[in-house]
């Protein structure tokens, strides 16, 4: 069977850091697939790595069998990436780097105009997209951004804290419109995040990842069976032996 | 009392924080401390080998004389040159003025003439008016030593008129441009060159700067409003993405060459209009010194090849900054090479440098077109467009490197590390910590 995405164990260092350090795991096409861990644990540099913008220092990732490395090109044409802290053009207009993203995706995930009018959908930002970037408050530019990556309907979708400082209505509107879109869609989700309530909601499966290692990996329900507890924080702490 | 105390204190601490957050900045400690002391020495250097040289031409200077008169007052003026001049006077014989300047060029090294017309010994025992003609070749590069010698002569000239009072005699100041004799002062044609000389490369300095900071910023702004990543990750080659910022600043820059191009010949054309006391308005291009439409395609094309290899550095450089902020600060250590050759072009003769400084301003592609706007006024187009290709070259080098960069994952994570302030820091962390 092909995996949406395959690791084998993977590393990465920044000179004497050692950032990922043996990181396995396979997500399933359709899956929402979550990596959790605390700040550092390599969460981001595994995301960047299948986002073909660092290189792995060994190991392999291939995205529905396609190298990462060897094959970035092809790669980038199934990838829609959201960085953490990602930012939009702050003098262009909503709709003007809508298009601008839009105008390198593939034309079979639909016409530009079509593509827009989906990110149009998924932000809800209605009118306000014809201001510009720079005069939205960062709840506004994340649910821009989110809709950037969803709107190319992309075989796989690496959303890197996606509701990273957002409050509860924001993160609540950006979590629904990931899981209506990936049943809507068919489209894989690579999620990661250190809120483990946010992942326990959205995932279908989770890997508990610390120091650039995945700990445990599972269901929500089984990790939390397995280890006897009420939620992942718990969960979490548990398999660390914090707890 | 106290509430002064307090204030003090207050200052006192601030002040400390302040001294302490400025100097832990390297970008700050090399801007300020260590390039001015590498910088204004170099300089010096420069200024000092051109004046020693300059003094050491002068030594050596030949002065041709040329008589039309060859009487006792002709005779005894050459006499005097003969004896006090520290300069090498060398007779030339020639039936006119235009043989006379072929052959000062041809046989002689001397950039001046001095003219005794037939008549002269006649004219100064009847009483009448008489006069001595001095022609300097005006070569347009040789900055200030360029009217230093035609000086020196009529300095000599003067102390001789003043032994023979009341004034027998007059001298009159006149130039040889490209070979060909004219009648428009040599500090006349110095005014209005020597001003070309500082007005073209001020601007293409300002030029350089200005596109370094917008092709600085293009780079650097994407990172801080985290766009780069976004960008990146896009089914785009990275080699687009880095074409795409070129041709941006590209269009920015050719706007800027044609904007001097314009400003520079309005410039040059406006000393037409400029009414000189005694000669009449100069009319540059009559005596060959403005420009030609191809000379202006060559400076066009020194211009802008300087600009893309500037724009391509700047951006290479800012991939090493992580906010504008930064960019600017690694950038702003590249004026020196814009800089420093400014200034040497513009107060120093270029060919009168010691070699090993020669050697260094041309390797430095941002003279270059400042050392074209020279070229073509003088007619020198093999050293202009070498120039060019020197400076293409270095830009694809640069294009080269840049693209390298953008295909690797340096692009993100490149940062410029002072590796030896780190060292220092830790050793001095050890030894309170042993």
């Amino acid at each position: 069977m092909s995996f949406a995405v395959e690791a084998e164990d993977l590393a990465k260092s920044f000179g004497n850091i050692k950032a990922l350090d043996g990181l396995s795991f396979r997500i399933n096409p359709g899956e929402i697939y979550g990596l959790i861990g605390p700040n550092g644990a390599g969460k981001t540099t595994a995301l960047r790595i299948i986002s073909t913008l660092i290189l792995p220092t060994s190991g392999y990732v291939k995205v529905h069998d396609h190298d990462v490395v060897d094959e970035a090109s092809v790669v980038r044409k199934l990838i829609a990436y959201l960085p953490e802290e990602a930012g939009a053009y702050k003098n262009l207009s909503g709709e003007e780097y809508l298009r601008f993203m839009a105008s390198f995706s593939l034309r079979e995930n639909g016409s530009l105009e079509e593509m827009v009018a989906i990110a149009a959908q998924i932000s809800g930002l209605g009118n306000r997209l014809r201001d510009k970037v720079k005069t939205y408050s960062k709840g506004m530019k994340r649910r821009l951004l989110v809709a950037r990556a969803l709107m190319t309907r992309p075989k796989l979708a690496v959303l890197d804290e996606p509701t990273s400082g957002l409050d509860v209505l924001h993160s609540v509107h950006v979590r629904e419109i990931i899981k209506q879109q990936v049943k809507k869609y068919d489209v894989t989700v690579l999620i990661s995040s250190h809120n483990m309530l946010e992942v326990e909601y959205l995932c279908e499966k989770v890997a508990l990842i610390n120091h650039g290692k995945i700990i445990a990996e599972g269901t929500p329900d089984k990790l939390k069976i397995d280890n006897d507890v009420e939620n992942l924080e718990e969960a979490f702490a548990k398999v660390v032996g914090l707890a | 009392m106290l509430r002064w105390l307090v204030l003090l204190r207050g200052l006192g601490n601030v002040v400390v924080k302040e001294l302490k957050e400025l100097l832990r900045d390297p970008k700050i400690l090399i801007g300020m401390i260590v390039v001015p002391l590498i910088m204004f020495p170099i300089l010096g250097f420069a200024i000092r080998g051109s004046i020693e040289s300059v003094e050491e031409r002068l030594q050596m200077l030949q002065i041709g004389v040329v008589d039309f008169d060859r009487q006792s007052a002709s005779e005894d003026l050459k006499a005097f040159l003969q004896n006090n001049l520290t300069v090498t006077l060398v007779s030339i014989n020639a039936s006119d003025i235009g043989e006379a300047v072929r052959l000062l060029q041809t046989d002689t090294n001397a950039t001046d003439l001095i003219i005794i017309p037939s008549g002269f010994t006649q004219n100064i025992s009847q009483g009448n008016p008489a006069y001595v003609e001095i022609y300097s070749v005006f070569s347009g590069t040789r900055g200030i030593a360029e009217i230093a010698s035609s000086s020196i002569v009529s300095e000599y000239l003067e102390f001789y008129r003043r032994d023979l009072a009341p004034e027998p005699f007059n001298t009159i100041s006149k130039s040889i441009v490209k070979g060909k004799p004219t009648d428009v002062p040599p500090s006349t044609l110095f005014t209005i060159m020597s001003s070309q000389v500082f007005v073209l490369p001020t601007t293409i300095s300002i030029l350089l700067v200005f596109s370094m900071q917008i092709a600085a910023t293009s780079v650097a702004s994407e990172k801080e409003e985290k766009t780069l990543e976004t960008l990146l990750s896009l089914p785009i080659s990275r080699f687009t993405i880095l074409a795409g910022k070129l041709v941006g600043s590209i269009i920015v820059a050719a706007v800027g060459a044609v904007t001097i191009m314009i400003g520079f010949n309005y410039y040059m054309g406006s000393f037409m209009l400029m009414g000189d006391v005694g000669s009449g308005p100069v009319d540059l291009a009559a005596i060959g010194l403005a420009p030609t439409p191809l000379g202006y395609v060559i400076l066009g094309a020194s211009i802008f090849m300087a600009l893309l290899s500037a724009l391509a550095l700047a951006i290479i450089i800012s991939a090493f900054a992580q906010d504008v902020r930064g960019a600017q600060s690694i950038v702003g250590y590249l004026y020196v090479l814009i800089m420093l050759p400014m200034i040497i072009i513009m107060f120093t003769d270029f060919n009168a440098l010691p070699l090993t400084a020669k050697i260094i301003l041309l390797a430095v592609p941002y003279s270059h077109p400042m050392l074209a706007a020279q070229d073509i006024i003088t007619g020198n187009y093999l050293a202009a467009v070498s120039g060019v290709i020197y400076v293409g070259l270095f830009t694809v080098a640069l294009l080269y490197a840049a693209s390298r960069l953008f295909s690797t994952e340096k692009i993100l994570t490149a940062k410029l590390k002072f590796r030896g302030l780190k060292f220092k820091r830790k050793k001095i962390q050890n030894s309170e910590n042993p």
